[in-house]
């Protein structure tokens, strides 16, 4: 009984929660990127977690209202609910505050909201 | 006792064989692969696993079917770049959305997972490198329409 209603409810995982979001592209040179230093783990859907790995690098691609936007250079990241969407870490600062799905064009709060705080190296292009 | 249950190993091997793919091994393979052509980008498709060999649902891309999902197999499609969306429906819809850009591969596995009557394929964005060394034994469909 328990894993059927355990099964159940993966087969009703909600919907990333996402609204439509411009992303205001980097013009001109090319971003700067960061490293992460430390590997964190956040939330990005309802029961699921991503690692956002200790030396993966991200470049900086632009900006939409709620912070800065690092597409992976090294690696792929998605974010997963219902459905998988690939994803760009969207910081304040150091802080994740949410994600970028550039197929949907939309701002994906964090879940567990900007709790999460990266220990990061700055890298001007 | 002992016949019994070697009768019905030999049964259950003879169903899922066939339904597994069969072919040269990708890593034979993939110094003869032909580039991407220009301004096109490739996605590779893979399942590693035979978990729930009887369900192979179609796989589409943007809306149009582009293969299966066939266990320990592997194929790719040349796309142009721009928003992809790979879905895979057994008792309900999983999709995928990723960008592809001009000279870009991708790489999507299929995993699969338990569901509530039957499994499900869940397509995943995957790095290269653990691509690579997931795809290495699978077997290669040239023609995954077919």
């Amino acid at each position: 009984m328990v894993l059927g209603l355990t099964l159940g409810l993966a087969a009703c995982a909600p919907e990333v929660v996402r609204r439509p979001e411009a992303l205001a592209p980097m013009t001109g040179s090319p971003g700067s990127s960061i490293e992460i230093l430390k590997e964190a783990k956040v939330e990005v859907g309802p029961g699921y977690r991503r690692t956002i790995w200790e030396g993966s690098v991200w470049t900086r691609v632009g900006r939409v209202s709620q912070g800065e936007v690092y597409r992976p250079v090294t690696h792929v990241f998605t974010v997963e609910g219902a459905h998988v969407h690939e994803a760009y870490l969207v910081l304040d600062g150091d802080r994740v505050v949410g994600f970028y799905l550039p197929v949907e064009r939309a701002f994906s709060p964090a879940p567990d909201g900007p709790s999460t705080k990266l220990s990061i190296r700055r890298r001007e292009p | 006792m002992t016949l019994r249950r070697a009768l019905v190993a030999s049964l259950l091997l003879a169903l899922l064989l066939p339904a597994c793919a069969s072919g040269p091994k990708y890593s034979s393979l993939v110094a003869t692969q032909p580039g991407v052509a220009p301004g096109q980008g490739r996605i590779y498709f893979y399942r590693p696993s035979a978990l729930g060999t009887a369900v192979q649902p179609d796989i589409n891309l943007n809306g149009q079917k582009v293969g299966t999902a066939k266990p320990h197999g592997v194929y790719f499609v040349d796309r142009a770049p721009g928003d992809c969306v790979v879905t895979a429906a057994t008792e309900t819809e999983k999709k995928l959305t990723f960008t592809l850009e001009p000279g870009q591969t991708r790489y999507v596995r299929l995993k699969m997972q338990l569901g509530v009557l039957v499994g499900r394929v869940v397509p995943e964005l995957v790095d290269r490198n653990e691509a690579e060394e997931e795809m290495r034994d699978l077997s290669f469909i040239a023609d995954p329409l077919k």
